[in-house]
C-alpha cells in the first residue's frame, strides 16, 4: 500500500474578478474512492489543475506525503505521486499505444529495464482490454479506448493519489464498466482515487466519500448518504425559492 | 505490381527486410567510400558531395529539432554561423576574459581549439534561445527564431571591421595539404565521417528515452508534463544539442574544408528555407530521410544546372546544333519548388517514407494494427462476447 497524505489548506484561485476556488481545505490520508461533484463552473477542474501543478494557487498550500507541491510544475507533482487524467482525453496522437505507456514509465524510472516496463504495460493494457492495440497509433483509437489508455498510462507512474476528470463522459456503457473495474482494482491496490463526474449514478455507486464544490467553495465533505441530504448541496443543485 | 509482390514475399521468406535494409546502407557507405577513388571523378564532383554531406547534417539535425521534438525553428543556420564565426574570430584575434584570468592568443590556439570554442559558444547561445523559447509555440516560435537569425546575420554584415561584412570571414584552415587533389580527397572523407558521426549521435538521442520524451512533447506538452516529463529541461537540451551539432559542422565546413570563408549570405532565410525544404522532401520525422533528402536535392540542383536534350532522328536546330541546351539558372529552384509542392500535397511524410517504412517492416505492423481498429460499439461487443 502506498503512503497517502494529501493535504489542502485554504487553497484559493482568483482569475481577475472571479473567485474560481475559494479557501478549499480537505485531506486524504488513506486509500479511498472520493467523488468530487458540483454544478458547472463550481471549480472542480480548476481545483484539479491546482493540485496537479497546471495552475498555481493565489493563496493556500498543498502538501503531498509531507512535501509541499503547490506551484510546482506538473512533472514534479506527478513524480511526487499525484497522477491525473484530463476532461478531454490527451492521448499522444502520433505515438503508438505502447509508446504512450512507455513515456510515463521511463519518466518515472529512467533506468528501468525496457523489457520489464513493456511487460508491465502489457499487463495494464490487458486489464483495460486494449492490449491488442499495442502497436496502433493512439490517434486511431476510439474515444472510449483513449480514455482507457489515459487510465493505463497513470498506472505506469504508480502514483499514490489519482485524479480522474470525467472518466465516464462520452464512453460506451460496457466500457464504463471496464473503467469502474479499473477504479475498484486500483483502490484495492492501496491508492486514493478522486474522480470528478456528472454521472451521478456512477458517483453514488462508487464513492465512499463525496466532496461538493459550489462557486469555488467546499460546501460538503462526507459520506455520500449524508451529503445527498445536506440542505446546502440540495440548494446548490436545485436552487432555492426567492421567497424562502 | 505482381512482380513487386513476388519480390516482397521472397524477401520476407528469405533474408528479411531489415537485414536487406542494413545491406543497402552498407552498400551506400561503400559507394561513398569508393567514390573519391574513382579516377574519372573530378574535384568538382567531390566538392558537390562534400556540400551534400554538410547539408545532410544540417537537415537531419533540423529534423530532430522540428520533426521529432516539434520545435519548428528557423534559427538553425544562425547557430551554424555562430560556430563558424566564433571559430574564425578566436583563431584570428584571440580572446581575453580578464575576470576569469583566461587569455587566448591567436598563436596559442589551434584550428581544432577554435572549432571547439565555436561549438561551445553555439551551444551556450542555444541554451539562452531555448530558455527564451520556453513559452512560445508554433508560429510564435518560428517568428522568434526568424528574428534571431536575421539579427545575427545583420550583426555579421554590419560589423565589417571584425567580420569582414559581406566579404565574409576566413577561418583558420583545418587541413594543411599542398596537393590539391589529395586535399579534396581528405576533405571528402572528413565531411563524410562527420556526417556519419552526427547521424549516429542524432539517432542515439532519437532512440533513447529523451527521443521518446521529445516526441511526447511534440504531441502535447501539457500531457507530457502530466506524465512526468520535465518539459523545460528537454526543450532546452534539444536546442543546446542541435545548436552544438550544427555549430561544430559549420566551423569544420568553413575551415577551408567545404568552403574557404563564411559569408552572411549563408545565414539568409532563403538558405534556412532550403534546409527545411530538403528535410520535408526527404521526410521531416526521419533523420536518415532528411539527410538523404538534403544530399539528393543538393546533387540534383547541381545536376540540372545545364540540361542537354539531344534531338532524335538527325534533327538539327537553325544554328546547326543537334541538341537543346538549357542553362537553368534560377529555374532549377523553381523545379525544386514543384517537387516540394508535390511532396507536401501528396506525400507529407517525405518522398523516402515508403522506402524507409518498407525496409523497417513498419508497413506490415501498420497494416496489421489497422485491421484491429474498432469503434466503441465493436469494442464493447467484443469484450461482452469474451465475458460470455
Amino acid at each position: 500500500m502506498s503512503d497517502i497524505n494529501l493535504e489542502l489548506n485554504k487553497v484559493s484561485k482568483r482569475f481577475g474578478g472571479l473567485q474560481a476556488v475559494d479557501h478549499v481545505s480537505f485531506t486524504v490520508t488513506e486509500p479511498q474512492l472520493i467523488g468530487m461533484i458540483g454544478p458547472n463552473g463550481a471549480g472542480k477542474t480548476t481545483l484539479t489543475n491546482l493540485m496537479s501543478g497546471t495552475l498555481k494557487p493565489s493563496s493556500g498550500t498543498i502538501y503531498l506525503n509531507g512535501r509541499r507541491i503547490d506551484g510546482h510544475p506538473p512533472y514534479d507533482v506527478t513524480r511526487a505521486g499525484l497522477g491525473r487524467t484530463f476532461q478531454i482525453t490527451r492521448a499522444l496522437g502520433r505515438m503508438t499505444v505502447m509508446e504512450n505507456m512507455m513515456v510515463p514509465g521511463l519518466a518515472h524510472n529512467p533506468r528501468a529495464n525496457r523489457a520489464d516496463l513493456e511487460a508491465r504495460a502489457h499487463e495494464i493494457l490487458n486489464l483495460l482490454t486494449i492490449d491488442h492495440l499495442t502497436n496502433e497509433l493512439s490517434r486511431a483509437l476510439s474515444g472510449g479506448q483513449r480514455k482507457l489508455l489515459e487510465l493505463g498510462r497513470l498506472l505506469m507512474l504508480d502514483p499514490s493519489v489519482i485524479i480522474l476528470d470525467e472518466p465516464f463522459a462520452g464512453v460506451h456503457p460496457r466500457l464504463q464498466a471496464t473503467i469502474t473495474d479499473y477504479i475498484n482494482r486500483v483502490y484495492e491496490d492501496g491508492k486514493a482515487i478522486l474522480f470528478i463526474s456528472h454521472n451521478m449514478g456512477a458517483v453514488f455507486e462508487l464513492s465512499q466519500r463525496l466532496i461538493v464544490l459550489h462557486h469555488g467553495a467546499l460546501i460538503a465533505d462526507g459520506e455520500p448518504g449524508a451529503v445527498r441530504n445536506d440542505p446546502a448541496v440540495i440548494d446548490a443543485y436545485l436552487g432555492h425559492d426567492e421567497d424562502d | 505490381m505482381a512482380l513487386f509482390n513476388r519480390f516482397e514475399s521472397a524477401i520476407d521468406k528469405g533474408i528479411g527486410r531489415r537485414k536487406l535494409g542494413y545491406l543497402v546502407i552498407a552498400a551506400i557507405i561503400i559507394f561513398f567510400l569508393w567514390f573519391p577513388n574513382d579516377a574519372s571523378q573530378s574535384n568538382y564532383a567531390k566538392t558537390v558531395f562534400i556540400s551534400g554531406f554538410f547539408y545532410a547534417i544540417m537537415s537531419s539535425s533540423w529534423a530532430l529539432l522540428a520533426g521529432i521534438a516539434g520545435q519548428f525553428s528557423f534559427g538553425h543556420m544562425a547557430f551554424m554561423g555562430i560556430g563558424a564565426y566564433v571559430a574564425g574570430l578566436i583563431a584570428r584575434d584571440g580572446f581575453t576574459f580578464a575576470m576569469l584570468g583566461v587569455s587566448i592568443t591567436p598563436e596559442s590556439i589551434s584550428a581544432i581549439g577554435s572549432i571547439v570554442i565555436g561549438t561551445a559558444v553555439a551551444g551556450a547561445v542555444g541554451l539562452v534561445i531555448g530558455w527564451l523559447l520556453l513559452r512560445l509555440h508554433d508560429a510564435y516560435l518560428a517568428l522568434f527564431t526568424i528574428a534571431f537569425s536575421e539579427l545575427f546575420r545583420i550583426m555579421m554584415l554590419t560589423e565589417y571591421d571584425y567580420t569582414g561584412g559581406s566579404n565574409g570571414l576566413s577561418l583558420r584552415p583545418l587541413l594543411q595539404i599542398a596537393d590539391v587533389d589529395m586535399a579534396r580527397q581528405v576533405e571528402y572523407y572528413l565531411m563524410f565521417a562527420l556526417l556519419i558521426v552526427c547521424l549516429l549521435a542524432l539517432y542515439w538521442v532519437a532512440n533513447s528515452p529523451i527521443g521518446l520524451f521529445l516526441r511526447a512533447m511534440r504531441e502535447d506538452e501539457d500531457a507530457a508534463s502530466a506524465l512526468g516529463v520535465n518539459v523545460v529541461r528537454y526543450k532546452i537540451l534539444i536546442f543546446v544539442f542541435t545548436s552544438m551539432i550544427v555549430g561544430f559542422a559549420g566551423a569544420i565546413f568553413y575551415s577551408d574544408v567545404g568552403s574557404e570563408r563564411i559569408i552572411p549570405e549563408q545565414l539568409e532565410i532563403l538558405q534556412m528555407s532550403l534546409i527545411i525544404a530538403y528535410a520535408v522532401i526527404g521526410g521531416m520525422e526521419s533523420l536518415i530521410g532528411a539527410a538523404a533528402g538534403a544530399f539528393i536535392s543538393r546533387y540534383m540542383l547541381e545536376a540540372v544546372r545545364q540540361v542537354v536534350i539531344s534531338l532524335p532522328f538527325g534533327l538539327t536546330l537553325p544554328d546547326g546544333s543537334d541538341a537543346i541546351v538549357w542553362d537553368t539558372g534560377y529555374w532549377r529552384f523553381a523545379l525544386f519548388g514543384v517537387v516540394m509542392v508535390f511532396t507536401l500535397r501528396y506525400m507529407r511524410n517525405g518522398l523516402l517514407y515508403p522506402i524507409i517504412t518498407w525496409f523497417s517492416g513498419r508497413d506490415i505492423a501498420m497494416k496489421e494494427t489497422v485491421s484491429k481498429r474498432e469503434s466503441d460499439d465493436e469494442h464493447a461487443a467484443r469484450i461482452e462476447a469474451e465475458d460470455e
